[in-house]
């Protein structure tokens, strides 16, 4: 038994090493890719694929996630008399936290799940092969273009999904509930700031440099057969998810040092 | 032990080959797939690699053109050693090669005319559309298939895709082709209109050509010379009249397609096909 457990740990670091190794050529070679005009057709085709067809669902998850907090929510306010004050809590929830935690996951459903498979069955097809024997780097073709549509596009995708979840939160506490228009607005606009805004968005380009490299990484190494697709994109929607969590986790600590370096007295007030 | 006949096709392939491979060893984990290989390719010649599935036929031709890398050992391209190069040095020396796959490995994203202009793309800057649709056009017409420059690969049979796979393999006019299994897995009309094609390219831009395959009529058509790989090591090495005379049992076995007598032992054995094996005890007719 320790010998399994010792070869499965071994096994884990090694794969650890050749993610970090691939993550390491990947951001290279996306950098040079993003100053080369002759890259630029494939990352607009993949920021077609990624970003405007993506549109509609984080739409609509940012929509329900923003009435569900209406309901959730109201009660415990209204019992305080405080339901006035239902914008600032359903606001600052989505454009802090849930708005671009759940629109990376739906992306990294949707668009991590088509990136492994597609590049999991160029692999095993022996496309992957081809790329590299007519003198190409497959990781300029095919990891470059679609990190870089995903760290332009999530945080684009991640303003849409709040958009929506302000809106969904305003349908039902103004137009279900009955409060007051102006005062859900103001109290809104007075505690949520653009920090708390651009923590959101900022977010959002760590969230999709993760799914993207992560997906493309489990494509490029995935076993081969159907089975093989297969068990490569559940492990990498399992693996983006837990990255988006994680890296959600170690951003909050991040921006809070940050903010308390720069408005050490705001945050006290 | 080497006979004449192989000591005089080596020291004839020494003297103008392309691709040299000295004591290549591959292994996978534990198993060793290759077994200190050693292989002169001579310019401008059909060399055939024949040899039972699964004896590393395939891994031997990815090594020389070094999409897999050797365990021990080395491959040198027009006498410069490439095996060690990095990935980036090895895209220019890869544009001298062609390689179709053993199934086409065309881009199905792309149509047929883009996965021919592929290659061009990655390293020329186009300017003159028109010509390169030219370009499409003859590298097409080369392997009888112009006129299906808009289709996608998923529309095209399996013949057509390796045809296909041909004409892009050929865009950048390599020194060298590597074909892996050109004709597996197609009807015998279909294998023999690759197997001219072969001929034809061979023929007419005097392309090296290197064609591992188990089917043995199209390696006695094409081939100036056979290599027979068995348990990762060489065992017959010379031309199709020397490869047919050969005298080594796994030779003959091999290229007259017989099954030996482990084999028939197992398939003798009493109650293997019978009935009752594949059905659940309680079944009822």
């Amino acid at each position: 038994m320790f010998a399994v457990i010792g070869i499965k740990t071994f096994d884990f670091i090694n794969d650890i090493g050749r993610f970090a190794k691939f993550f390491w050529q990947s951001t290279i070679v996306s950098l040079n890719c993003f100053l080369r005009a002759k890259a630029y057709p494939l990352i607009r085709t993949q920021m077609n694929i990624i970003g405007v067809r993506s549109v509609p669902v984080v739409m609509i998850t940012g929509a329900f996630v923003g009435m569900t907090l209406a309901i959730q929510a109201y009660d415990q306010l209204a019992g305080m008399g405080l339901e006035e004050r239902l914008g600032v809590l359903i606001n600052i929830s989505v454009v802090k936290e849930l708005g671009p935690v759940l629109a990376a996951i739906m992306l990294a459903g949707r668009i991590g799940g088509a990136l492994t498979a597609e590049l999991g069955t160029m692999n095993v097809t022996e496309q992957i092969d081809a790329v590299r024997s007519m003198g190409t780097d497959p990781i300029r073709y095919l990891v470059a273009p679609r990190i870089l549509a995903l760290l332009l596009l999530t945080p684009i995708l991640i303003i849409y999904t709040d958009l929506m979840g302000i809106l969904g939160g305003y349908f039902i506490s103004v137009i279900q509930f009955g409060i007051n228009s102006k005062a859900y607005w103001s109290y809104s606009a007075s505690f949520v700031e653009l920090w708390d805004v651009a923590i959101g968005v900022v977010k959002g380009f760590f969230f999709g440099v993760a799914i993207a490299a992560i997906s493309c990484y489990k494509g490029f190494t995935c076993k081969e057969g159907a089975q093989g697709v297969g068990q490569a994109c559940t492990e990498a929607f399992v693996s983006s998810f837990v990255s988006i969590l994680a890296l959600n986790f170690a951003l909050a600590i991040i921006f809070k040092a940050i903010y308390f370096t720069f408005w050490p007295i705001k945050s006290i007030v | 032990m080497e006979t004449e006949n192989e000591n005089k096709t080596k020291a004839k392939n020494e003297h103008n080959s392309i691709i040299e491979v000295k004591s290549l060893i591959k292994k996978f984990k534990n198993k060793l797939v290759l077994d200190k290989i050693n292989l002169n390719i001579e310019k401008g010649k059909t060399t055939v690699v024949i040899g039972p599935s699964g004896c590393g036929k395939t891994v031997l031709l990815k090594h020389l053109i070094v999409l897999l890398r050797p365990s021990s050992g080395e491959v040198y391209f027009n006498n410069d050693r490439i095996d060690d190069l990095k990935e980036k040095e090895l895209d220019k020396i890869r544009t001298h090669y062609g390689f179709l796959f053993q199934g086409g490995a065309l881009f199905d994203s792309l149509s047929v005319r883009d996965n021919i202009i592929f290659p061009i793309d990655q390293h020329y800057k186009i300017t003159d559309w028109k010509q390169i649709d030219e370009l499409v056009k003859s590298k097409l017409a080369m392997v009888g298939l112009d006129g299906y420059q808009n289709y996608y690969p998923a529309k095209l049979s399996g013949g057509q895709r390796k045809r296909v796979a041909l004409a892009r393999a050929i865009a950048l006019n390599p020194d060298i082709i590597l074909y892996d299994e050109p004709t597996t897995g197609l009807d015998p009309i279909r294998s023999d209109i690759i197997n001219e094609i072969i001929l034809k390219l061979q023929r007419e831009l005097q392309i090296t050509s290197i064609v591992v395959t188990h089917d043995m009529k199209s390696a006695y058509k094409v081939a100036d010379r056979i290599v027979m790989l068995h348990n990762g090591k060489i065992v017959a090495d010379g031309d199709a009249d020397y490869i047919r005379n050969h005298p080594h049992p796994v030779v003959q076995q091999f290229i007259n397609g017989q099954v030996d007598e482990d084999d028939l032992a197992l398939l003798r054995m009493k109650g293997t096909m019978s009935q009752a094996q594949f059905l659940p005890s309680d079944f009822v007719q």
